[in-house]
């Protein structure tokens, strides 16, 4: 008879949490290790092998220029330290993070709110504002970067010349191409943001912002003492992922000025592109990845310890 | 009046930042029917008034003067092939691991989750001159089988991430009742769970699909020429001589529409896909 088994289900609460909590109850005789070996299996070929491999190459002389390989200890790890390009590197990547994750988020929320507001048309600002995401990096970099942004064949410094504003050296001037980077990524994963953030938005309950009306509060007051509070946990993951991404920034910067003027626009994974392929140095080029591996772990245990405080806040 | 002012005035940042969207592919889209002549000349903005529109670029796509069926076709395979095992395997996995009490030595499901996860989150520098040499020792280099080999596993923590929180949200009555009406495991999730999973699995299919046709910087390296890939063959109209912007344009543009129209037509399913885990 199935009628004690059907009743109990009817009672349990269909929520996730009790799903969680009772994990593990329901599929008797199934090896649970069906499911998730071949996963785990494949991960772990594909991540922890090259992950121990490099690590092992940091400590050789290896290149691909030069025969033989030797045990050079820490030599490559001490070299992290006097190194100029490498330095340069580590603030252009600190910068790009941090210019773009914030103008990203900034658009991408105002942008939601703005849609949430009208009544007309908003599918189809939607299905635009999503657009920037479906294109290949490779092919926003030379479209925005290289031909929007040439400086004698682009439209907008031809713009500003019809405008009798002057000429941008917005790729061959070294305190000007960091921001040019910045545009194209902004211009590409604002829709990123925009599209976690209005889904945010959407999921919001409803009561908190009929009471704030009754009780006259304005449009600011609710932004700042509800809206933004309410949103933190998706902000919180939607900064998360975009500065993390951000920390790998190579695809844009190598079409637009392949690290250049000089090492203006230099980012660490370029340079780790550019020793290992160029100048064939494998050992010092994992050596420098390792390097922001780091960097990115200890970020990534910062930032979570930080914004736990804030997300228990609001929970 | 000032109301109606005040309502309608939300459309101003939004219409700008539409133009900002557009205009480049605007750009895009004219470049592609110009002539180099044209781009040499000057700045021009509107067909028929600024310049004289020309297939000429388009001609040389269709004539085969810049080979595009095999990229296509290798981006096709490895995108279609990766997102599909990386959802199978993805699928199980997340599955099992909302439904199961996993132990790895001191690790719980939770841990297991967040490691997988945090593969995605590993730079690739670290990763990708290791790949290199793996794939030269197995003969994956420029291959299509070692591109969609490569994606499948930087898709893989993705999908079980998405797809464990899907199923945690999965009500399972329905897998109880099946196994306690004597159904065996394999037909349960054969018949009840698959089924009600098709959602969350198309949803993040799309999303891998995208991320894999559009990705660069893996196919540069290790596909640079029988693979070659649609962003290696547009990356690939830069030359030594200059860019080729006519047809770099009509190639983007190619490379687009697949993507695109997949973003437009199925945007509810992206969003679902891409904001699973962010909300809760």
């Amino acid at each position: 008879m199935t009628f004690v088994p059907r009743r109990q289900s009817d009672v349990a609460p269909r929520s996730a949490v009790s799903n969680g909590q009772r994990a593990g109850t329901a599929i008797k005789g199934a090896p649970a290790g069906f499911f998730l070996n071949p996963a785990a299996i494949l991960v772990l070929m594909l991540s922890l092998f090259p992950f121990l491999f490099s690590l092992g190459m940091t400590f050789t002389n290896w290149n691909l220029l030069y025969p033989g390989v030797d045990f050079r200890a820490l030599e490559n790890w001490r070299r992290l330290f006097d190194d100029e390009t490498l330095g340069r590197a580590v603030r252009n990547t600190v910068f790009f993070t941090t210019a773009a994750t914030i103008l990203e988020y900034v658009l991408g929320l105002m942008l939601a709110i703005l849609v949430l507001q009208i009544k007309r048309g908003q599918r189809f600002f939607r299905l635009i504002f999503l657009l920037p995401m479906m294109i290949s990096p490779a092919a926003v970099g030379y479209v925005i970067g290289r031909m929007l942004f040439s400086e004698t064949q682009g439209p907008i410094n031809n713009i500003l010349f019809r405008l009798g504003l002057p000429y941008v050296p917005w790729t061959s001037n070294p305190g000007v191409a960091p921001w040019t980077i910045v545009v194209a990524d902004v211009w590409q994963w604002t829709s990123f943001m925009f599209v976690l953030l209005l889904a945010g938005l959407q999921s919001l309950p409803g009561e908190p912002f009929e009471a704030a009306r009754v009780d006259g509060a304005s449009n600011w007051q609710i932004f700042t003492q509800i809206t933004f509070p309410l949103l933190v946990p998706v902000t919180v993951t939607a900064v998360l992922i975009r500065s993390l991404e951000l920390f790998k920034l190579i695809d844009l910067v190598r079409v637009i000025t392949a690290g250049g003027p000089g090492t203006a626009t230099q980012t660490v994974t370029l340079y780790v592109y550019d020793l290992a392929l160029t100048r064939g140095d494998m050992g010092y080029g994992a050596t420098v990845a390792y390097a922001l591996l780091i960097i990115v772990i200890l970020y990534a245990t910062f930032y979570l310890w930080l914004t736990r405080r804030a997300v228990e806040k609001v929970a | 009046m000032s109301k109606l002012l005040r309502r309608n005035l939300a459309y101003v940042p939004l219409i700008i930042w539409a133009i900002v969207i557009l205009f480049p592919l605007y750009w895009m889209v004219i470049t592609s029917f110009k002539l180099p002549i044209d781009i040499n000349r000057g700045v021009s903005y509107i067909p028929w008034v600024d310049f004289v529109p020309s297939l000429h670029a388009w001609q040389d796509l269709l004539q085969g003067a810049v080979p595009i069926a095999d990229p296509l076709r290798n981006s096709f395979l490895a995108a279609t092939i990766s997102s599909i095992a990386a959802v199978g395997l993805g699928g199980m996995a997340g599955y099992g691991l909302s439904r199961f009490q996993y132990r790895w030595g001191p690790w719980r499901n939770k841990d297991i989750a967040f490691w997988f996860i945090s593969q995605r989150m590993l730079p690739p520098a670290a990763a990708i001159l290791a790949f290199m040499i793996m794939f030269k020792y197995l003969h994956l280099l420029d291959s299509v089988a070692g591109l969609a080999i490569a994606y499948t596993g930087f898709n893989l923590p993705f999908a079980i991430w998405i797809m464990r929180d899907f199923f945690l949200a999965l009500p399972r009555e329905l897998e109880e009742s099946s196994l306690v009406e004597g159904a065996s495991w394999l037909t349960t999730f054969w018949r009840i769970v698959l089924p009600l999973s098709v959602p969350g699995l198309a949803a993040t299919g799309i999303l891998l699909f995208i991320f894999s046709w559009n990705e660069y910087l893996f196919a540069s390296l290790l596909a640079f020429e029988k693979a070659k890939t649609m962003p290696v063959t547009i990356a690939g109209m830069a030359t030594a001589i200059g860019i080729r912007w006519w047809l770099m344009s009509a190639l983007a543009i190619v490379s687009m529409v697949p993507t695109v129209l997949l973003g437009l037509l199925l945007e509810r399913y992206i969003v679902r896909g891409l904001t699973a885990g962010a909300i809760k």
